[in-house]
């Protein structure tokens, strides 16, 4: 068929179009398949190296010891996997400190990535994390447990993929921390006392129940920690389900207006052509045969944009996923696209062009021939009869009018900002969140400088400078694990302020939540809230008075006489205790320490290692925003073409033809940006608000200063600097051939 | 300035599109010289090189070779600067197809060129002198091809140009409104003395010309006086 050689000379006729097109159509769907690739692959490898490695459903501490015959006995009972582990904490001499293991025969088995495992005293491995932070090699001598041994060996255990030194951390720790496994008659022989947790596999899950009331009827559960909830294991899949969440919302919002957008500039361009197809009608060519014709020619930039974006998923999938796994354990997933998503990728966005560009000529077929070879079709003076009383210049009343009186093409540009906008804006307000997260942890938390958990009860109060906590574990809603707390009302180290009166929590009356807590498990103020100790598994009720702003910690806190009727816990005594200034506590009589400036660093660190995807976002964003904005004023001048030639033939210089026909989208700007602006802090807080169950933190949705300006430049530079690159096109318009086609 | 004893003189032009076997000589060495203040018509046929000549010596184009000297100044050798002052202050353009700038109405297509002009002649003058006052609200989709074309003409004379050049100025219209047309081209060279060149396939126009031309290869094939102009009314259209 001869139409067909229309094809290539379209191509050729109009390739600034079909390049950005299938630029903006690959750029939209490279950052959906970029953090979809991220978190599948991150969770496949997680969920694989946990199943090879027997990763424990639980662990628990007693405060008896389980003898090894009732470990035995409960197995059989429960239907579990129940085994001990043996670990101790050593400073070493350089500051580095060690987590020493007897290495586990049955859950969070050690898998050896590198080397072999230890078999004499002088000889260890370590965490493989550690190793590669400090180039250490097989063969290499270091420091564990004070006795100088040759590392044998690297290993990974599923239980310390995200390498935090302590239970409450939020950030991996291998500059000054590091795992270490001796063979076993070395650990029996070198330490007497050795810290021992309980870890469990459950396999009946009907058994769990029964078998943590027993244990804790038996010999008193000290804590209880659920793999789900266990940083160390659960940040893996938290970041992966967020990168997952990420990906799924980008390809609901970006590619869906990148979509839009192409397909209305499409059946412009379609629109546009009314003559040719009247003509093909005239000439006896079938509608079929139409549509098809101009329905080919739409799936360039689907076919191309996705092709390339499968292309340059599998080039920088690996790349882009090592980047989002800076904060564990060193892993070799498989971020390789799984071929029937890269398939979609290809013909998604191909079979909607198809479909459009069908559709538009099947509407334009409905017109009789005469009217499509006059080409009057879709003309209308609709809007172009303002500003006729006007005192304006009319090169000024032109260029308004041209924006005002062609809304299709004025809204084809006003997406283009409008997008731009919106993904510069959530980037950067995503790492402004990133950034208040780092910057306001200790206003929100208190004032304290350091926060004791003692391994024992007090009794009574501390000293002056002190205020003092009941603390316990509970589980409420679905696997949110809540602190509950109980304090005095005159407590002032810890931020109490009522969210809602701005005074600070009348504790003596009622139950308050922090704000990131109401929003994991999602109650209000007034709300009943039905928790589960996590030791005894009992149950309790408690109805909410008060919301307290604190986006960092899950808590529920009341006056230590209401906690003691939840707890358990005597109100005379405390287990925590906050303080201005450090105390020399006796060895053993502290569990764990924070301090203020652990939130803050840890908070530093995330926004650092989400500051990589962030910038990847913004500069998705930048070239997103090129692309659309090029893709629409190109589209603009091509519709313009003949009367830039017309102006031209007049005498116009080129700067008036630059303001009528150029200038006037300028007005576009402003409602495009700040509706732009908008949207990215819709996009924000709708990904806030999802992610907060996942990264257990409410990401802040605040638009910075900083944000709206960088937003405002960097749109303002991709309109302009695509405004000059296509002022060329304006140049080259040939008057006579313009006029030519003007007479066709 | 239109001063001197002619307002146009081409010597040796030459154009040509397209290379090697596929040359096509658009202008293949024209010499001619038109006086200021007269209508000339340019027969021809397609191809003959016409329009070629037309688009040169409105600056629309450049020549490969040759001089196109118009009041003295030689426009083959003009900067892009230059043809575009060229343009805007002496060369009025009527096309076939009118080319009016649908986004603006009537007044506005003729403004958009006063605004820019050194010495715009009055619109409300232009516009009654052209019988389309009563439109001048009106976008050209509004209009008759006839009265679009009057607007047109209102367009490139408003300017007050040395030469107005038109391009199959009829060729889209009925008889009756090619009579409006041409009344008023050859009312505006009473008026303001304008030079016209007027490009046509339709013979019956060349009675009104002062001068007839015929054009044919891209040569002049005859250049012939008319004896006695025929008022544009009394063609036989």
């Amino acid at each position: 068929m001869k139409l067909n050689k229309r094809y290539p000379r379209s191509i050729r006729s109009y390739l600034s179009f079909y390049v950005s097109a299938s630029v903006l159509t690959m750029v939209t769907l490279l950052m959906f398949f970029l953090f979809y690739t991220s978190g599948t692959g991150v969770k496949k490898y997680a969920d694989d190296f946990a199943k090879r490695n027997n990763r424990q459903d639980a662990q628990f501490e007693t405060y008896e010891d389980i003898p090894d015959e009732a470990v035995k006995s409960l197995s059989s009972k429960y239907n579990v996997v129940l085994e001990k582990d043996h670990s101790v904490n050593f400073e070493e001499p350089d500051g580095k400190r060690s987590r020493i293991f007897k290495e586990s025969k049955q859950i969070d088995l050690c898998e050896v990535t590198d080397g072999s495992r230890p078999s004499n005293e002088n000889e260890v491995m370590i965490s493989l994390g550690y190793a590669e932070e400090h180039d250490i090699s097989v063969g290499d001598k270091i420091t564990v447990g004070k006795k100088e041994r040759t590392v044998t060996g690297m290993f990974l255990r599923p239980d310390y993929l995200f390498m935090v030194e302590n239970e409450s951390d939020t950030y991996k720790n291998v500059d000054d921390f590091f795992l270490a496994v001796l063979d076993d008659k070395t650990f029996d022989s070198s330490f007497e006392e050795a810290n021992v947790i309980y870890k469990v596999i459950y396999n009946d899950a009907s058994k769990e129940s029964e078998f943590r009331k027993e244990i804790n009827s038996s010999y008193t559960m000290l804590s209880y920690l659920d793999a789900d909830v266990n940083g160390r294991i659960h940040y893996v899949y938290q970041e992966s389900d967020t990168y997952i969440l990420v990906s799924w919302i980008l390809l609901a919002t970006v590619p869906f207006v990148a979509v839009v957008l192409i397909c209305m500039i499409l059946s412009r361009k379609i629109s546009k052509e009314q003559k040719i197809i009247g003509t093909l009608s005239a000439l006896g060519y079938k509608p079929r045969t139409i549509m098809l014709h101009y329905s080919i020619m739409a799936i360039i930039p689907g076919l191309v944009g996705g092709i390339l974006m499968s292309g340059i998923s599998l080039l920088v999938s690996g790349w882009f996923g090592k980047l989002t796994e800076g904060s564990f354990e060193p892993m070799e997933p498989d971020y390789s696209v799984p071929l029937p998503i890269m398939i979609a990728g290809v013909v998604l966005p191909t079979i909607i062009y198809y479909i459009a560009a069908m559709l538009v000529t099947r509407k334009i077929l409905k017109y009789n021939t005469v009217t499509l070879l006059s080409g009057s079709v879709g003309a209308k003076n609709a809007g172009k009869k303002i500003f006729t009383g006007s005192n304006l210049k009319v090169r000024t009343r032109f260029a308004l009018r041209s924006v005002i009186g062609n809304p299709g093409r004025s809204i084809v540009i006003f997406l283009g900002i409008f997008l731009g906008s919106t993904i510069v804006c959530f980037g950067n307000a995503y790492y402004d969140a990133m950034e208040v997260l780092a910057d306001n942890p200790q206003s929100q938390i208190g004032t304290y400088k350091y926060r004791y958990y003692l391994s024992d009860y007090g009794e009574g109060i501390y000293d002056e400078k002190t205020d003092v906590l009941i603390n316990a574990s509970f589980e409420a809603g679905t696997d949110t694990t809540v602190n509950v707390i109980g304090a005095d009302e005159g407590c002032k180290r810890l931020n109490i302020i009522d969210k809602d009166t701005d005074e600070p929590a009348k504790l003596n009356d009622g139950w308050y939540i922090s704000t990131l807590a109401a929003a994991m498990i999602d109650v209000g103020k007034g709300d009943e809230l039905s928790m589960k100790n996590t030791l005894t598994l009992e149950d309790k009720k408690i109805k909410i008075s008060g919301i307290i702003h604190n986006d960092y910690d899950v808590f529920v806190i009341s006056s230590r006489e209401n906690a003691s009727k939840v707890t358990g816990i005597d109100p005379k005594y405390y287990d925590c205790i906050l303080s201005d200034e450090s105390i020399d506590f006796e060895n053993g009589e502290v569990a764990l320490i924070i301090t203020d400036k652990t939130a803050k660093k840890q908070m530093e660190m995330i926004a650092d290692d989400f500051g990589t995807v962030v910038y990847t976002i913004i500069l998705l964003g930048v070239v997103i925003c090129i692309a659309s904005l090029y893709v629409a004023i190109n589209m603009m001048i091509n519709e313009q073409a003949a009367n830039i030639s017309m102006l031209k033939v007049l005498g116009y210089k080129r700067s008036y033809i630059d303001t009528m026909v150029l200038r006037g989208n300028h007005i576009l700007l402003i409602p495009g940006i700040v509706l732009g602006i908008i949207s990215g802090a819709g996009l924000m807080k709708f990904f806030s608000d999802e992610l907060v169950s996942v990264t257990e933190m409410i990401m802040p949705v605040e638009i910075t200063l900083r944000t709206s300006l960088i937003t405002i430049a960097v749109v303002c530079v991709c309109y302009f600097g695509s405004l000059l690159i296509l002022r060329r096109r304006v140049d080259k318009i040939d008057m006579i051939e313009s006029l030519k086609d003007n007479r066709e | 300035m239109i001063g001197g004893h002619y307002v146009y003189r081409n010597k040796n032009a030459k154009k040509q599109y397209g290379t090697g076997d596929a040359a096509v000589f658009a202008l293949a060495g024209v010499d001619l010289t038109l006086d200021k203040g007269k209508v000339y018509v340019i027969l021809g046929p397609s191809g003959s090189g016409k329009s070629t000549l037309l688009n040169m010596v409105g600056g629309l184009d450049s020549l490969d070779s040759g001089d196109l000297i118009v009041d003295g100044r030689n426009i083959a050798s003009a900067s892009k600067k230059e043809l575009l002052r060229y343009r805007l202050e002496d060369v009025g353009f009527i096309f076939q197809f009118y080319n009016l700038i649908p986004d603006l109405n009537v007044e506005e297509n003729i403004q958009v060129v006063s605004e820019i002009s050194p010495k715009p002649l009055d619109i409300d003058e232009v516009l009654k002198a052209l019988e389309i006052e009563q439109y001048r609200k009106r976008f050209p989709k509004e209009l008759s091809g006839g009265q679009q074309q009057r607007v047109a003409i209102g367009r490139a004379m408003i300017k007050n140009p040395k030469l107005l050049l038109c391009d199959e100025l009829t060729g889209a219209l009925d008889t009756k409104s090619s009579y409006a047309v041409l009344k008023f081209v050859e009312k505006m060279n009473q008026m303001y003395g304008t030079t016209i060149i007027i490009i046509t396939h339709n013979e019956a126009i060349a009675d009104m010309a002062d001068c007839v031309i015929r054009f044919k290869d891209g040569k002049v094939a005859s250049k012939v006086d008319n004896a006695e102009k025929c008022p544009s009314e009394k063609l036989n259209l």
